[in-house]
């Protein structure tokens, strides 16, 4: 009978006209902003004191505009093979991650120029195409999540010795100070493997929770706290203890923050006890202090938080020569992203990209906040808000505690790793090199954000035909 | 006009966009939270509205506190068997004891062939009687009070 109804429903085909109308303002943002590149270029080439005539010779040809045009046909492609295989799964994730994907690629494009990288733009473009096609790929083979479920840990064991291995080589071979050292090459093919293991670490933590609930929520009595019960807390806090020793052990200061705040947000999921929380912030803190008086490394980041760039006419020659060096990154920044103002200096009109070091992955809000301005910038956290409110909707409307764990847990990996570079970069919290979800440049980064994605959808799709069956 | 005015308008046309997009995505979520809120509103609705209830007020020689309450549709049947609507697993209740049924706004009770016999204010119901509420129907040992 319920299937038979399913049937039915699949039968009746549903075309996916929110997704479709929420599709197009996005594209043409895209194209506008593509279009408007080369003339930035032409005008920041040119520009000697007087005003530069306007001409039609001047706009930029289809031609200039043929990597973006690329993006734009791949996701509607995208949106008709949903259409026909998925008609029941989410419409607004789509329309969300196309435009920051494809802003990702306009910045990577626009950075190019003056980074190590000249091809940049057309490998970031790469990557969101090959992460599409993984997307499509989760979407269309995550038939049953049962099977991320019961071999959890094969999973967590597989995702550690990778990046244990990728880290040893790294320990071996480079120096802890240069940026990228948990890659792992293959040929012409850099990956970073921690950042799929941060959706090992969720599936592992929404599977083990969901399977152990009820005990981990019962909690052991002790006077007037209740504290979780260790035998059931053990495998998570080996999981998490492994990874935050790997991720300190090489300077990793914003992934092992990332991993610790999956595990507090997902804790918080399972057992809906905020005393946990609160908890795990005190140990969470006892833990910085003794890291903040342990390592140097980490004094070191936290002073440039200290930084104060509104009294620059009192500096010292202590705190100049900091501001030339370790404080560089930050301080330029914040330079670029105050001139940036409310309406911002147009998209491919900034200096950030030149001046601030390694503006395109790490310090990205800031070549944003300065070319689209404070209302931009709000715009696009506007974005990653709604992003985060319809994966936790997709987590309330899910009928199994896995697959709602699950669902949740990946949001939070957006909203913490947003929260995360956005504070780094306005000098809230100590700058990690943590990319934001799909504006940064990095292949594993945007692929993973698509994985994400794509399971994400999938749930939303499962959860709608149970719902037809059972209705 | 001057490449600058250009690039300008194309800027702010960027940011109006911008704020469109993110004007629509919020206008959607709005929708979609309103639909949701009326799926519920039906689900409740949907639900049988409780119509009355039987409470025990002399459990005789069974185990079933005085006070426990059991709610009735407007077909309920009551007996031992596990196909009844309220079940009483009692050695003195038959596997169908008792049919309730509620018809113009007025409780019929009546007997389904026990062997203890079901009685409405101590009369025996071989026929269907009309029940009020506040009465006493006793279900072999087992004394109920009919009550909204």
């Amino acid at each position: 009978m319920a299937k038979q109804l399913v049937a039915k429903e699949i039968g009746r085909r549903h075309y996916r006209w929110k997704e479709l109308s929420l599709l197009i303002v996005p594209l043409i943002i895209l194209i506008l902003e593509m279009f408007q590149l080369p003339l930035a270029n032409y005008y920041r080439a040119n520009i000697n004191g007087q005003k530069i005539p306007f001409s039609t010779s001047i706009l930029p040809t289809v031609h200039d505009l043929v990597p973006i045009l690329g993006l734009v046909a791949a996701v509607a492609i995208v949106h008709i093979l949903l259409t026909i295989f998925f008609p029941k799964a989410d419409q607004m994730l789509l329309p969300i991650v196309a435009l920051l994907s494809g802003l990702g690629v306009l910045f990577a494009i626009r950075n190019a120029p003056s980074s190590f990288d000249p091809n940049m733009g057309i490998k970031q473009l790469v990557w969101v195409l090959v992460g599409l096609v993984l997307f499509l790929g989760v979407v269309f083979g995550l038939r049953n999540m049962d099977w991320l479920r019961r071999y959890k840990y094969t999973w967590a064991a597989l995702g550690l010795i990778l990046v244990g291995i990728t880290l040893v080589n790294a320990l071996h071979v480079k120096n802890l100070d240069s940026p990228t050292h948990d890659q792992l090459n293959f040929g012409p093919l850099s990956l970073q493997p921690s950042e799929f293991l941060k959706i090992i670490i969720v599936i592992f933590f929404a599977a083990y929770l969901g399977e152990n609930q009820d005990v981990i929520a019962e909690g052991v009595r002790l006077g007037p706290i209740s504290l979780p019960p260790m035998r059931q807390l053990g495998p998570l806090l080996l999981m998490l203890g492994i990874s935050l020793v790997l991720f300190l052990g090489v300077r990793e200061l914003g992934l092992a923050l990332l991993i610790y705040g999956i595990f507090l947000s997902m804790l918080y999921l399972g057992s809906n006890k905020l005393s946990y929380v609160i908890g795990g912030l005190a140990v969470f803190l006892v833990l910085g202090f003794i890291g903040y008086s342990l390592f140097s490394y980490v004094r070191a980041r936290f002073a440039a938080v200290g930084l104060d760039l509104v009294n620059w006419p009192n500096w010292t020659q202590a705190t100049l020569d900091f501001e030339r060096n370790q404080g560089l990154q930050i301080a330029q920044g914040l330079v670029a992203l105050s001139s940036g103002g409310i309406l911002g200096t147009g998209f491919g009109l900034g200096h950030a990209s030149a001046l601030v070091p390694v503006a395109q992955s790490d310090m990205i809000v800031s070549v944003l906040g300065e070319e689209f301005g404070l209302a931009g910038l709000f715009a696009l956290i506007g974005f990653y808000l709604v992003l985060l409110y319809r994966g936790f909707r997709i987590a309330i409307e899910a009928r199994e505690p896995f697959h709602q764990l699950l669902a949740a847990g990946l949001t939070s990996i957006f909203g913490i790793q947003t929260l995360i570079i956005c504070a780094g970069n306005l000098k809230l919290i100590p700058l990690t090199g943590i990319p934001l979800p799909f504006l940064s440049y990095g292949g594993s980064s945007v692929v993973a954000n698509f994985i994400i994605i794509g399971i994400l959808m999938r749930i939303s799709h499962n959860t709608a035909l149970e719902k037809e069956g059972l209705a | 006009m001057t490449l600058d005015v250009f690039l300008l308008i194309l800027r702010l046309l960027g940011l109006v966009l911008l704020y469109l997009f993110l004007m629509q995505v919020v206008i959607s979520i709005t929708r979609d939270l309103r639909k949701t809120a009326t799926v519920n509103q039906d689900e409740q609705s949907k639900l049988p509205p409780v119509i009355g209830h039987l409470i025990v007020v002399d459990s005789g020689p069974s185990a079933i506190p005085p006070g426990t309450s059991f709610s009735l549709n407007p077909q309920t049947t009551i007996g031992r068997g596990p196909t009844n609507t309220i079940q009483i697993s009692e050695s003195f209740v038959s596997s169908e004891h008792t049919r309730m049924w509620l018809r113009g706004g007025v409780w019929y009770v009546q007997d389904a062939g026990s062997k203890n016999g079901t009685f409405l204010n101590n009369q025996p119901a071989r026929e269907a009687l009309a029940a009020r509420v506040g009465d006493i129907i006793q279900v072999g040992y087992l004394r109920f009070k009919l009550t909204q």
